[in-house]
């Protein structure tokens, strides 16, 4: 431990930060003092020093730190261009928790963890030459876009880009799971290997038989979808990134499945050992079928995967259960049992309650929002990723039969604040646009070949933005306002038209599209009926002002024709383009409230493995502007359903949605807003959180994360 | 009050009948907050255990030995020992409350041990505190207490070890905590602080509410007496902190969290602060990392928080599911 070289130490200074000072303020400026001395203490002290910039890629590439290959493809003279220019900016952390992150969980180190071998330009500077693939101008121009804080890549891709040692740049998987032994095994192997390298790992279960149907005709054989469950929760357990971030994994089941209540209930509080859940992230796939049940109170039924794979000859989660619904329950042939719909969803927010799972995909929302041809039947561990899937086959041997489309995806977000700031705002979306499709480029999980293929058709990538309440508050906005989610939706659809030309562009570069694309609603040209057919443009003169102020115009109905024709000629080259996800330690570096959430807290406490109890405070937050920095739970579920719904309607993919309630709330108002969301069109619900303030007299004096 | 008042009469405990509203709050509070140590991903920490010396991890091991030597007091005699001394049914229903956590919190002591060392290292622990003077002083002091006639005594003996004692032991968790090290113990370590908060803040009001119907003389012993037993607890809690943190320098910043948990309990109790400002001012990092309210911001990287709760059942109706 270093000695503090004051009185305080900066992890001390940083805690001040949740302290008021003796006239009630926020001591904002403790923060700034604690990032400076964490500098002073331990950066400076810590970093290895090299005479020049030769001197130093010499050494990281000869002691097999960076790997050579990407570098040889620009000339020394340019690396140190591009290197002068990122440190031209003068960047600086906001906050100490910026530095903080950055250097305990991305900066490069001696092997021996001792002393950082990066700076936040360097690293800047390494992820720009990745991604440019050798393209200068794109470089210059990534360099750019990311030291200026506005675009900012996802983790993997952040970390490990230009490391030798490293994991993959991909941030997400998703992977089918069938109804049989190889398609189970192969799921558990698919996950060590994923984690290894790097990505969360969501898994379908929806497919495989309940506990106690048949094997090989035999009854009660099966035990379902718990002990699979458990085997998953090992596998995650054990494998993680080089140390660098914990395997982590989810798994959905569509609510129809019969084990769908002891799916649940491995989440309780009391639940048994040997059925626990701990680490596993659970998701409910949940058709419109069961919400008409249960506003009608009436019995839901289950259906056996196993019969209904029977009778369709395609896997459960390849049909719809809305749809098929009548028929399945007059079919015999289909084992069934029934449960009480409102049943189902009272004991899903029992389980929000106490664990924050599950997490919700309305299933038929999102397959008639899809443009894609192809069924949408789970998300990922973020409940952002929504793409097409296909089953795998396997050989006796357990060599392949047929590949299936799995899912990857890598993330970026823009901050939103920044962008708006940006001299060129449609150059900004292109670069992130190339640099996600680059990570797609670079992409080659060998050891998951379903994903490997479902990569090659699809190059899917997926925008994000972050940074939402921090712009608001900053523009004298109040999150939730009409002004507010007006702003939300004019931003998500410029986002999106950019998005769309920049993924045209690419196209028409190389002269190829992704798969599928001529059956895409995209190629029809039905994707653009709504921007072509009606007029969008901001409804308040705040938000019309906001525009003109940044010099950023909104696309007019002239420009979608134009852009549906040259779509429809040329195609786009990403199936997927937008997410949104809830960017946890990328918005502490960027210096950005996460994703389009409003703040959790004026002073966020944040706990990470790796970090112990850290402070943040919110972006632009001064003691002046104090009132425009509600935080979710005083904003309430229903604004953030609101703006989210305004920006939904512009993602091709989903959004990270947050419920935040007080711990007055019940198990009705938890229903009530996920009744509320799957009418605005929300696709899918992630976590819910409960807030629970210390009961009065028994909290610590003076702390401002206390304060209601 | 006991079920059997003094005429003899049995009673039902009836909550729909509150003598004291404090009651239901603190009921509904314990009861949303029930937790189990299965609950913390504990094995999450073996890494970063390993990263501690040798004498850290003694040191870590024998503060939590303490602990469980405290929870098993408070669990098996203590808040067993006020239920006779009730004012109403409803505070004896938050005592069997509070007395089963304190077991469940003795054994989560033994879930962070068995997660972290060897047999060996357990019985070790277990060894030192049955030959520990001042640990055996300190279980001495307040089983005296519990064992004696006096109800209000019982309380303040009880206060005392729920605000004050257990905090010599929490310091270092929170130390950890705030250092990035033992995260998942740490937050098994909140839980069992946010339980704590709460017991000792119940039974101080329990104990200023009887107060209130004492004479004057006897309020004016029961202050000397409170302020006596703190001294003598203080006294002995110091050489106990020294001999466990001395090895590691912490002794000075530990006091100063004593301090300031000795002028809590003193005001859950309603008497005034002993230790000046000065003396009481508790580092930054550990006086944040005890705040007790659950909003920290976790997701599927971080361990499960202290922050999920117990939630409360309310059926919907036709009204909410109108589309």
């Amino acid at each position: 431990m270093e000695k503090p070289r004051g009185n305080y130490s900066y992890h001390e200074l940083n805690a001040m930060l949740n302290l008021y000072d003796a006239n009630g303020k926020i001591q904002f400026d403790k923060d700034k003092e604690a990032a400076r001395e964490y500098f002073l203490e331990h950066v400076n002290m810590s970093t290895v020093f090299f005479h020049s910039l030769k001197e130093r890629l010499d050494y990281l590439v000869e002691h097999e730190y960076y790997e050579p290959g990407f570098l040889e493809t620009y000339s020394f003279e340019f690396i140190e261009e591009l290197t002068k220019l990122a440190y031209s900016y003068k960047f600086r952390f906001e906050s100490f928790l910026g530095a903080y992150k950055f250097y305990t969980s991305y900066a490069l180190k001696t092997f021996d963890g001792a002393r950082y071998l990066e700076r936040f330009e360097d690293r800047v500077v390494m992820v720009a030459l990745t991604l440019a693939e050798g393209v200068e101008e794109t470089a210059r121009m990534l360099v750019d876009e990311m030291i200026t804080g506005r675009f900012q890549p996802a983790t993997p891709t952040f970390l490990n880009c230009g490391k030798a040692q490293r994991g993959e740049f991909v941030s997400c998987f998703l992977l089918r799971t069938e109804d049989n032994m190889e398609s189970i095994a192969r799921a558990i192997n698919s996950s060590l290997q994923l984690s290894k390298r790097g990505g969360g790992v969501a898994l379908s279960l929806t497919n495989i038989r309940e506990s106690g149907a048949p094997i090989k005709k035999i009854e009660g054989q099966s035990s379902g979808v718990i002990p699979v469950m458990k085997m998953l929760e090992d596998a995650f357990s054990y494998a993680n990134q080089l140390g660098a971030r914990q395997g982590a994994g989810a798994v959905y089941l569509n609510v129809h499945h019969p084990d769908i209540m002891k799916f649940l209930d491995t989440k309780r509080e009391n639940a048994d050992e040997k059925i626990r859940i701990k680490t596993l992230s659970l998701g409910v796939v949940v058709p419109d079928v069961t919400l008409e049940l249960a506003k009608n109170n009436e019995d839901m039924y289950l259906f056996s995967p196993y019969d209904v794979e029977k009778v369709y000859g395609v896997p459960f989660s390849d049909i719809s259960v809305t749809e098929k619904y009548q028929e399945m329950v007059d079919d015999a042939r289909i084992k069934k049992t029934k449960i009480k719909a409102r049943q189902l969803f009272e004991t899903i927010a029992e389980l929000q309650f106490e664990s924050g799972y599950p997490y919700i995909v309305y299933e038929d929302t999102v397959n008639r929002e899809n443009p894609i041809e192809g069924r949408i039947n789970m998300s990922n561990l973020c409940s952002e990723i929504l793409q097409v899937n296909t089953p795998t086959t396997y050989n006796a041997d357990l060599s392949y039969d047929k590949v299936g489309k799995d899912i990857s995806c890598n993330l970026g977000s823009l901050n939103i604040a920044m962008a708006m700031d940006s001299p060129d705002f449609g150059r900004t979306i292109e670069a992130s646009i190339r640099a996600l499709t680059a990570v797609s480029d670079l992409s080659d999980i060998d050891s998951v070949t379903s994903i490997k293929y479902g990569n090659e058709q699809s190059h899917a990538i997926g925008l994000g933005q972050m940074n939402l309440h921090g712009y608001l508050a900053r523009e004298r906005v109040h999150y939730g306002s009409e002004e507010g989610i007006d702003f939300t939706n004019i931003y998500f659809y410029t986002v999106l038209f950019h998005a769309l030309k920049a993924s045209n562009k690419i196209a028409i570069e190389r002269g190829k599209t992704f798969g599928g694309f001529e059956k895409s609603k995209y190629a029809t040209g039905e994707f653009f009926d709504k921007y072509v057919s009606q007029e969008w443009k901001p409804k308040t003169a705040k938000v019309a002002e906001l525009f003109a102020k940044a010099g950023i115009s909104v696309p007019d109905q002239t420009d979608w024709t134009q852009l549906k024709n040259s779509i429809m000629a040329h195609g786009i080259y990403n199936q997927n383009l937008q997410a949104v996800p809830p960017t946890g330690s990328i918005s502490y570096i960027n210096n950005s409230t996460s994703s389009i959430h409003p703040v959790a807290s004026k002073i966020e406490i944040r706990k990470e493995g790796k970090l112990g109890r850290v402070y943040y405070p919110a972006p632009f937050l001064t003691n002046d502007n104090l009132e425009y920095y509600d935080d979710a739970y005083e904003i309430g579920p229903e604004k953030i359903i609101e703006t989210y719904a305004a920006a939904t309607q512009h993602v091709d993919q989903g959004l990270s949605l947050t419920l935040f309630f007080k711990d007055t709330a019940t198990t009705r108002d938890v229903n009530k807003a996920q009744i509320q969301a799957w009418r605005a069109g929300i696709k899918t619900i992630y976590y819910v959180r409960i807030r629970q303030m210390a009961l009065e007299g028994t909290e610590v004096g003076e702390c401002v994360s206390c304060m209601l | 009050m006991t079920a059997t008042t003094a005429t003899g009469i049995t009673r039902p405990v009836n909550w729909n009948k509150l003598e004291d509203s404090m009651d239901l709050d603190v009921w509904n509070r314990l009861t949303s907050n029930f937790w189990l140590p299965e609950k913390v991903p504990m094995s999450n920490d073996i890494p970063s255990w390993a990263t501690l010396t040798p004498a850290e991890q003694n040191l870590t091991r024998h503060v939590f030995t303490g602990l469980t030597m405290l929870d098993t007091i408070q669990g098996t005699v203590g808040a067993i020992s006020l239920i006779p001394d009730a004012l109403t049914a409803h505070e004896e229903a938050v005592y069997t409350n509070i007395s089963f956590m304190e077991s469940v919190h003795a054994k989560s002591y033994s879930s962070i041990f068995s997660t972290l060392c060897s047999t060996d290292e357990i019985e070790e622990a277990f060894r030192w505190a049955e030959e520990n003077p001042y640990l055996q002083k300190k279980a001495e002091i307040i089983l005296g207490y519990y064992r004696g006639d006096d109800p209000l005594k019982r309380k303040v003996a009880s206060t005392l070890l729920e605000s004050f004692l257990f905090y010599s032991g929490f310091y270092l968790p929170m130390y950890w905590s705030s250092r990035a090290k033992l995260t998942n113990t740490g937050d098994l370590i909140r839980l069992i602080i946010r339980d704590e908060a709460i017991h000792g803040y119940y039974i101080g009001y329990k104990f200023q509410k009887q107060m209130e119907m004492e004479t004057q003389e006897r309020r004016d012993e029961l202050k000397a007496y409170t302020y006596d037993l703190l001294l003598e607890l203080y006294e002995n809690e110091i050489k106990y902190t020294a001999d466990l943190y001395d090895p590691l320098g912490l002794t000075e910043d530990v006091k100063h969290f004593l301090h300031y948990n000795a002028n809590k309990a003193l005001m859950n109790l309603g008497f005034d602060p002993l230790f000046p400002k000065e003396v009481s001012e508790v580092s930054p990092a550990i006086l944040s990392a005890l705040s007790p309210n659950a909003d920290e911001n976790h997701d599927f990287f971080s361990g499960s928080g202290s922050s999920y709760v117990i939630g409360k059942h309310e059926a919907t109706e036709d009204d909410d599911w109108d589309f």
